[in-house]
């Protein structure tokens, strides 16, 4: 397996890939690769963590990637901590800085974070001495997902340069698109997002993105379809008429396979709304590397773990006390 | 404290004649009584036991107290925040000599005894002279009005339901009809309160930022509607807190149609990008209406230059740290500016050549005062005029640090910005402060 090159590396947090560089990104991905090697072997444990507190602090309900970040800390041997919590509130319960700080003088040293609020673990890097890795901030950006599809893509297609990637569904409301936008542009591929006008950001157009609103005239441009999920509130809040249009213009068929490119892949974060943003025969189908995503996830989130911990400087304390 | 107080050999500017230069104030009794070359035996005439008290201002620019009319304390209510005593005493340090305090406390102040109260409170701290603007309808509920005839007999300088306003545009249109009979005009936030239900400026930034957006074309749509029932009513209307191109449009579209429609910008607005707020998500640059792009404020400055924004203001809204110490979604708007508000207009207008300084203080002090009906006594160096005064370096750079504020609340937007001018003696009344002491 490849060593991790510690030169490289030297964030103690991970909040997002748009301030990571291209050597960086690469140099997670092929940190992975050597991991992914682990979870072959029948003894599925590495000792790189040993000794170390890994917190899953999660503000929202999440099922894989919780699980996957719990995973990847147990094979790298690390003690792990799970608290799953209500939204933090100023005026009930304590602030998430306090909550940090408190962790922290337990003796945490990475802190894995999915919150609702856009910056929350910027917040939390600040006032800790603690790792911070983003799970999910609002709707800013899920690092982890954009790196483990971009490692996905790479497995299939090697060098991404000028590989065309579509991104489908609510581009708005998408932590993950904006991953995949940012890790995707800085390895050279033409990237474009598809979906209803009023989903999708046109501001996206100065970093480059394609903007595309009818899904048929595009369908044999794109190497991959990431389809996002679509979620149902947003048609509430009056985004988009109806689901049935939404499907109609937008969701993943066989007859819309079949008019794509014949090595096109079709990716999915999950969770799924099967017959909704993609049909039942078509996320179990041959050009669904669903699944795969999740097996890269585990690997990717076992590379950043131990990378962002080898950047961590040597001695902690309990964060805001001591630099107040 | 001194009856009589003679400042000598400072620069003037006296944005009611339009005149500037190198000259002398004479205060006495409170009040200007004369301002251009005074001799010190004049003086001496004038005052009743002969005792003068000089200040020597060689260097400095004299002039007239600062005016703002947009400042959120926190009493009643939220005390904690601030208090009009405080308040009136951080306003001093930024050379501000009247203020006029918005409705938005909680109570909110919509009646003649918080009126009055507000009016004590500043009399009893003897700083910054505080005027209540008081609330069109009770409770800012956009529903019965408030005893706006015996509110101004209490003090009050001006009328707004504070940023709730455009929710209820019946009240507002109603409001301005009623408030038109007794001459004070009626301060709306210009924001469309649906459309605008976003933490940041709507645009680039905030789609990079994944925050919700707060579109300008929902302040141009509020103050278009606030210009028609100007229009209507003949009501004054000043349009509180412009802060993009399409709010700068909607006024001047409304000027060249003879509205009866003054503005405002808030000094910060002049100097923070919404490209800084998305870079740290720092919640001291959290501020409402949001901060906008360089183009916005590149018209901003032109709307100041053309006259169609009259008034610099604070904007001044204190908010504790542990509120600003929260996810940026959550945490309140508000940012201090009592303090920097000349020095953000000297440093952003008249070092980079936008405004000739008298036209930058013209809109901190007379400008303002009209706005606030105040301008008989305040606002000019006219003798007769209250004898307030801003007296400042219009060179010296300071950072602002927290330590730099005097004001408890440290929530600026502008934390680690060099700012160039700063003000060196605020004179209230009968009262010199040296500002270099602290």
């Amino acid at each position: 397996m490849t060593e991790p090159a510690p030169l490289l590396w030297k964030r103690k947090d991970l909040l997002g890939l748009e301030e990571l560089s291209r050597e960086e990104i690469l140099h997670v991905l092929d940190t992975a690769r050597g991991f992914s090697e682990i979870s072959t072997r029948s003894i599925k444990k590495a000792p790189a963590l040993r000794g170390k507190v890994v917190l899953n602090l999660f503000f929202e309900p999440s099922t894989r990637t919780k699980a996957s970040f719990s995973l990847a800390a147990q094979r790298l041997s690390a003690d792990l901590v799970d608290i799953v919590k209500e939204a933090s509130s100023a005026v009930k319960g304590e602030t998430l800085v306090d909550t940090g700080c408190n962790l922290q003088a337990m003796g945490v040293d990475i802190v894995i974070l999915r919150h609702q609020q856009a910056g929350a673990p910027h917040l939390l890097a600040r006032s800790l001495d603690a790792c911070v890795v983003n799970a999910g901030d609002g709707t800013h950006e899920h690092p982890t997902q954009g790196l483990l599809d971009i490692f996905t893509m790479r497995e299939k297609f090697g060098d991404l340069t000028g590989k065309k990637i579509a991104l489908v569904g609510d581009i708005t409301h998408s932590r993950v698109a904006r991953s995949n936008i940012w890790g995707l542009r800085k390895l050279g591929a033409e990237v474009g997002i598809i979906g209803p006008r009023t989903l999708l950001p046109g501001a996206f157009r100065e970093l480059g993105v394609n903007l595309h609103y009818h899904l048929d005239e595009v369908l044999d441009h794109y190497d991959v379809f990431n389809i996002l999920r679509i979620q149902m509130e947003r048609q509430k809040k009056g985004m988009f008429p109806s689901v049935r249009e939404y499907h109609h213009l937008y969701g993943i068929d066989s007859r819309r396979v079949k008019k794509m490119k014949p090595h096109a892949l079709i990716m999915h974060p999950g969770p799924i709304n099967r017959g909704v943003e993609i049909s039942q025969e078509v996320a179990d189908g041959d050009h669904s590397v669903i699944l795969r995503q999740v097996t890269n996830g585990l690997a990717v989130r076992m590379a950043v773990l131990v990378l962002v911990q080898s950047a961590q400087p040597a001695t902690h304390g309990s964060g805001r006390y001591e630099h107040a | 404290m001194s009856e009589t107080i003679l400042i000598k050999g400072g620069y003037l500017l006296d944005p009611a004649t339009g005149k500037e230069g190198v000259g002398d104030v004479l205060i006495a009794g409170g009040k200007i009584v004369a301002a251009g070359n005074v001799r010190l035996a004049d003086a001496q005439k004038s005052s009743p036991d002969g005792h003068v008290e000089v200040l020597q201002c060689e260097g400095l620019h004299v002039a007239p107290g600062l005016v703002d009319l947009r400042a959120h304390m926190g009493e009643p209510g939220h005390d904690s925040e601030e208090t009009i005593a405080h308040g009136a005493e951080v306003a001093v340090h930024g050379g501000f000599t009247t203020v006029a305090c918005l409705p938005d406390t909680e109570p909110a102040n919509d009646n003649v005894a918080s009126a009055l109260f507000v009016r004590r409170q500043s009399e009893q701290a003897g700083f910054a002279d505080v005027w209540p603007v008081c609330a069109l309808t009770r409770n800012r509920e956009g529903r019965e009005l408030t005893e706006i005839g015996q509110l101004v007999e209490a003090g009050a300088v001006a009328f707004s339901d504070e940023q709730r306003g455009s929710d209820t545009p019946a009240a507002i249109l109603r409001g301005m009809s009623y408030a038109s009979m007794f001459d004070r005009a009626v301060i709306e936030y210009a924001q469309d309160p649906e459309l605008a239900g976003g933490v940041m400026n709507a645009g680039y930034e905030s789609a990079l930022a994944g925050l919700s957006g707060l579109p300008a074309v929902a302040e141009e749509l509020a103050i278009a509607r606030a210009c028609m029932f100007a229009r209507e009513t003949g009501c004054h209307f000043h349009a509180g807190k412009l802060t993009s191109r399409n709010a700068v449009r909607a006024v001047k579209r409304a000027r060249k149609l003879g509205v009866r429609v003054t503005a405002e910008v808030c000094a910060h607005h002049l100097a923070v990008t919404d490209d800084e707020v998305r870079k740290a998500y720092d919640t001291n640059l959290k501020v409402f209406p949001p901060f906008r792009t360089r183009e916005d404020i590149a018209w901003l400055k032109r709307g100041l230059r053309e006259g169609v924004i009259d008034c610099i203001v604070s904007g001044h809204r204190p908010v504790p740290p542990q509120l600003k110490e929260l996810e940026f979604g959550a945490a309140p708007f508000g940012s201090v500016g009592l303090e920097t508000a000349l020095a953000v207009a000297l440093t952003e207008l008249v070092h980079t050549s936008e405004l000739p300084l008298l036209a930058a203080i013209t809109k901190l002090t007379l400008n303002p005062a009209k706005v606030l009906r105040l301008d008989k006594r305040k606002g000019s160096l006219s003798p007769g005029t209250d004898g307030d005064l801003c007296i400042f370096d219009l060179k010296s750079e300071w950072q602002v640090t927290e330590s730099a504020l005097f004001s408890h609340a440290k929530n600026s937007a502008l934390l680690g910005r060099t700012l160039k001018g700063r003000p060196k003696f605020t004179v209230t009344r009968n009262r010199v402060i040296d500002l270099g002491m602290r």
